[in-house]
């Protein structure tokens, strides 16, 4: 069913699988959470889209499975001594020094194994996947939207009629490059403005003629000079921002860097814009991802470094400038890498990853677990998912942007949960800080095993969901799906029908999720 | 003064008006009869064309409708293939030789890189050689029909979009039976992962959807009234067991060969049973020709026809198809369709010839996409390459790369039902354009009127509008409101109101009288060596072209 449908007869639909009611969501309760984008909020959000799908294993280092890592990943894996420790468990890339600064200083957060059920591994669909936000639209090829889109068409119905008005002068998305974002692609037209050079907008012609009453040509004619003249108007806005615009901070001399100056730029010379895109390419790293003998080297090192390093330097400039409580910067890419390794350093498509948030007012600290590195990988093993991405958008709309929980249901999906990877800093009320997810108790007994197992947990009076995914990142069963009464359960899962190997069960009770590996023998 | 300005107060500015929506004419798909001029000419070969030269449109106007169209669909030998232009180290290919056939070795540099380029810069050679022909503005209708997108290997793209041009305007069944196997689909739509033991309906969704016959409102679960969930279903079954073979650096593997290859025991060689959609007919085992079952099957039903006329029609004469068009434009030429067995040419022929086509309603309105927008400077103004190999691709290469910000990457297509302005409502056409893009194209307009393009002029490949051999073609040269009435005539689709014209006039002459220029121009003519007076007659030429190429109907075709 296509999600539009499907906001037209929500309600109507007997048996909706999933409905989690007031997960975790005290947030919504509070009196600055408004229906609309107040625009004296002058809240940004920065995505950076690491294109080619990062390798989250060797970004983000469980070091609690090191070893069965190394196994599988010989030629490429970080040497231990050369891993930065963050916690006691996970470690950096020796290249994200940067990021650790940021770390440091409470403002990182980083979201483990984030991805959608049934993983697809084309690098088109999937990020087709990621900028709509709608994994089980997958196969729809006509009017798609991006999740920011749809998020603003809530806000701005009928745009681009009416747009730039006095109330909104300013582009609401900018994308820096050649392309614009089809994260900000809504259902009439994209949100997004892509350019290079805040300073080299140019000045369109704007000619007066004939009008054409009543005739086909006047209409494109007359709609030809509306978009002239309102682009006139953003160019001016944006320009204005950034000659007025300062930063402090040094910038690396990158590609990355230079975006995410000029970005700053705008931010702090007042521009109203609400999201800006940044977009670095090369993270499909089949080949010599590592160098030969020299794993700390490489494309993927460089890729790091590039990015930790103007991301550092974007972070220390908001600080300095004051404005690191108006903007949360996040990071994605279309698909982790597969846990083994390949003969040409490298590595091949794969399932989840970690996914990066920073700024003054993220929830700083790291939210769920290592991903279990099973000590026989499967050939095209990837990471399983813990957390769903759009619970990440969903969560990052309702306290960031101000969203309501039932708009995210609409325009996401309708299991949301909320996580709290924002913290309350700024707040008008002063909120308390939420209540940080907790953990779930859960284990699996036999494992391994070789016809069947169960998985034992204890929930409250709440719904409970338990699937079980393959090591494609496909929810091949899913086990229970209904309410279930506070207290122990165990639910039975019979693999007599599958193959040997490694399998995870994925539970997610309200507000909290968990994702765990289980191995059938022979 | 600034020009803006300038204009501002000569025209004052007026304010959008909400127009009435105007209703498209009555005519239909009779033949057109009416007046032939430049016009006329000048609309048929701009809509077939990635636009036409001054000296095009007037051969048009002499030769008449029939040769016109007689030429545009004339058949051609395929163009010479992409070359390499300037990497040296490709061990089976030396520069100025082709790679279209030779492996895709490892450990020699950047192999599939430069290869990609050339693939680029070549299409954009082709575009601007086109002549008058049809056949590449085809091509990109197919190529925005069959989008493949994510497919980094030149010599699968290569393969591709000449299977898309030897179809350009043949047989539509035959080209989707080749497309079926095309080794660049079978990546994109997961064919080649389609297997009897793991179905994967990707592509037979899209052939049904996108490609031949259409989707309607679901009329019951499942049910797209032209085709049902099941169909996509048996269908997928029908094309299992094929995969490409030669990809990127596994081509080592394969003696540098591409293609595709059919593997028995990942077909399915149970019955399919379609729905009543189509007739409930039975596709049994045929191994590898079953394809071309099931592609016949579908091309039973006259709603394909239907389908891919209104796509053509989208694509060359106006977004919007009202119920009356659809009766007297899209019905008649489904029906030759179907008379000449799927031939594109005789329909659509049809429609370029008949009175609807060449209503005065319809010129003018379609917004060029950046290609059209891109040649519609390079071609009218007479602008050239530089000639030796390297440059010549490195600049044809500069130019695909200026298309970019312009929203336009021909090898990679934002959705597989194409781009947006061909399919997405409401505003179709109107997605060329916007604060992105606008900056875009008054960069390539504003540069190549007047000093050429800083990056290709550092590097001695300036491209720049040569604005005397563009006067040399007009009549009456020697008057400022011929020069002022020729240029707007080939750059823009309608006739400007007066008072543009004496803008534009103006600018021509800086204030002067009209027998200025002529006294100047005359001088000129008679002393064309002379440097001093060619540039001074060249800028204000110039500066004549830039301020039409500024205008908001210079978007418009």
């Amino acid at each position: 069913m296509k999600r539009r449908d499907f906001i037209k007869t929500a309600g109507a639909t007997a048996g909706a699988p999933f409905i989690l009611n007031g997960v975790g969501l005290s947030a919504v309760g509070q009196p600055w959470f408004l229906n609309f984008i107040n625009p004296d909020t002058d809240r940004v959000l920065v995505l950076i889209r690491l294109s080619g799908g990062n390798d989250g294993l060797n970004s983000v280092i469980p070091l609690d499975q090191y070893d069965n890592l190394y196994n599988a990943r010989p030629n490429i894996i970080i040497p231990q001594n050369n891993i930065i420790n963050v916690t006691n468990t996970v470690g950096f890339h020796p290249e994200m020094a940067g990021l650790k600064g940021i770390f440091d200083d409470g403002k990182l957060g980083i979201v483990q194994s984030v991805g959608y059920p049934n993983q697809n591994r084309s690098h088109f669909k999937s990020m087709q996947i990621w900028y709509t936000g709608l994994p089980e639209q997958s196969e729809q090829n006509t009017g798609l939207t991006g999740w920011l889109g749809r998020h603003l068409d809530t806000q701005f119905p009928g745009f681009p009629d009416g747009y730039p008005n006095s109330q909104y002068p300013a582009p609401f998305a900018i994308s820096m490059g050649d392309f614009v974002s089809e994260t900000c692609q809504g259902q009439i037209a994209n949100y997004s403005i892509a350019l290079n050079d805040p300073f080299a907008l140019g000045d369109l012609a704007e000619w007066g003629g004939s009008d054409f009453p009543g005739t086909i040509y006047g209409e494109e004619l007359a709609f030809l000079r509306s978009q002239i003249t309102s682009s006139n108007v953003y160019y001016d806005q944006i320009e204005a921002a950034a000659s007025s615009g300062a930063t402090v901070a040094q910038y690396p001399d990158t590609e990355m860097g230079r975006q995410l100056k000029n970005v700053a730029l705008m931010i702090s010379g007042g521009l109203q814009t609400r999201i800006y895109t940044v977009n670095i390419s090369g993270f499909d790293t089949h080949a010599l991802q590592a160098q030969i003998g020299s794993p700390t080297t490489g494309v993927h090192a460089e890729l790091l470094n590039t990015v930790s390093e103007a991301l550092a330097a974007f972070q220390q400039d908001l600080t300095q400038l004051g404005l690191e409580e108006r903007v949360i910067g996040m990071t994605f890419s279309e698909f982790g890498r597969q846990i083994r390794s390949n003969a040409s350093y490298g590595t091949d498509h794969g399932t989840a990853a970690p996914l990066f948030l920073f700024g003054g007012c993220v929830n700083p600290g790291i939210l769920g677990d290592n991903p279990e590195i099973p000590q026989n990988v499967a050939p095209q093993e990837g990471v399983p998912m813990q957390y769903d991405f759009r619970d990440v958008y969903g969560s990052l709309l309702i306290d960031w942007f101000g969203a309501q929980e039932s708009t995210i249901r609409q325009i996401l999906h309708d299991d949301f949960q909320y996580l709290p990877i924002v913290n309350r800093c700024g707040s008008i009320t002063g909120a308390t800080e939420p209540t940080p997810a907790q953990d779930v108790e859960s284990s699996c007994y036999p494992n391994p095993f070789r016809e069947e197992t169960a998985i034992k947990f204890t929930s409250g009076n709440e719904w409970v969901r338990l699937s079980i995914l393959n090591v494609f990142g496909h929810e091949i069963e899913v086990l229970t799906n209904q309410k279930l009464s506070e207290g122990e359960h165990r639910i039975r899962f019979d693999a007599r029908n599958l193959p040997a190997g490694n399998y995870y069960y994925r539970l997610i009770l309200e507000g909290r999720q968990k994702t765990k590996l289980m191995v059938k023998i022979r | 003064m600034d020009r803006r300005t300038a204009i501002f107060n000569l025209l004052g500015r007026k304010e959008e008006k909400a127009y009435a929506r105007p209703s498209a004419p009555l005519s239909g798909l009779a033949p057109y009869s009416g007046p032939w001029d430049f016009q006329q000419a000048a609309h048929l070969l701009r809509r077939c064309m990635f636009s036409p030269t001054y000296s095009q449109v007037k051969w048009a106007v002499e030769q008449g409708l029939g040769a016109t169209l007689n030429k545009l669909f004339e058949n051609q030998p395929l163009p010479a293939p992409p070359l390499n232009s300037k990497f040296g180290g490709d061990p089976n290919v030396p520069v100025g030789s082709t790679w279209v056939n030779a492996p895709n070795p490892t450990g020699y540099g950047n192999i599939l890189g430069y290869r990609g380029t050339s693939l680029k810069a070549w299409t954009i050679g082709l575009l601007w050689n086109e002549g008058i022909s049809i056949r590449e503005r085809l091509t990109l209708f197919w190529r925005n029909h069959f989008p493949v997108s994510g497919v980094e290997d030149a010599k699968y793209l290569y393969r591709n979009v000449n299977l898309l041009r030897r179809y350009a305007f043949g047989n539509f069944r035959e080209l989707v039976k080749e497309m079926t196997i095309d080794p660049a689909m079978l990546i994109y739509l997961n064919g080649n992962i389609n297997l009897a033991q793991a179905p994967n309906e990707n592509y037979a969704r899209e052939l049904l959807e996108l490609f031949t016959i259409g989707k309607k409102p679901q009329v019951a679960p499942g049910d797209y009234v032209n085709y049902t969930e099941q169909d996509v279903r048996e269908i997928a079954r029908a094309l299992t067991g094929w995969r490409d073979y030669g990809y990127g650096y596994n081509n080592i593997y394969t003696n540098g060969q591409i293609g595709a290859e059919f593997r028995a025991q990942h077909h399915d060689t149970g019955a399919k049973a379609l729905s009543s959609r189509f007739n409930n007919a039975v596709i049994n085992n045929e191994g590898p020709q079953e394809y071309l079952r099931v592609v016949d099957i579908v091309f039973q039903q006259p709603e394909v026809a239907r389908f891919i006329c209104r796509k053509l029609y989208m694509w060359f004469v106006y977004y919007e198809i009202d119920d009356e068009t659809e009766a007297n434009v899209i019905e008649p030429m489904a029906q030759i369709l179907l008379d000449n067995d799927f031939e594109i040419a005789p329909a659509l022929r049809a429609l370029l010839s008949s009175e609807h086509f060449m209503d005065p309603e319809y010129y003018g309105v379609m917004i060029k996409n950046p290609a059209d927008f891109l040649m519609s400077i390079l071609k009218p103004l007479e602008i050239e390459y530089s000639q030796p190999l390297s440059q010549q691709y490195d600049s044809w290469y500069g130019l695909y790369g200026f298309m970019l910000p312009m929203q336009m990457a021909f090898y990679d297509l934002p959705e597989v039902a194409g781009w947006r302005a061909y399919y997405r409502e409401p505003l179709y056409y109107r997605h060329w354009i916007s604060a992105t893009t606008l900056p875009a194209r008054t960069f390539l307009a504003r540069n190549l009127s007047n000093n050429g393009i800083p990056p290709f002029a550092s590097n001695g490949m300036n491209m720049r509008a040569d604005a005397l051999k563009l006067i040399e073609t007009i009549d009456n040269p020697s008057n400022p409101d011929s020069v002022v009435e020729e240029f707007t005539r080939i750059l823009l689709p309608k006739p400007l109101a007066d008072g543009q014209y004496a803008t534009l006039k103006n600018i021509l002459l800086a204030g002067l009288p009209d027998f200025e220029w002529t006294v100047e121009y005359q001088t000129y003519a008679q002393n064309p060596a002379n440097s001093g007076l060619a540039a001074s007659i060249e800028s204000r030429l110039r500066g004549l072209l830039s301020a039409i190429l500024s205008m908001p109907e210079f978007h418009l075709m």
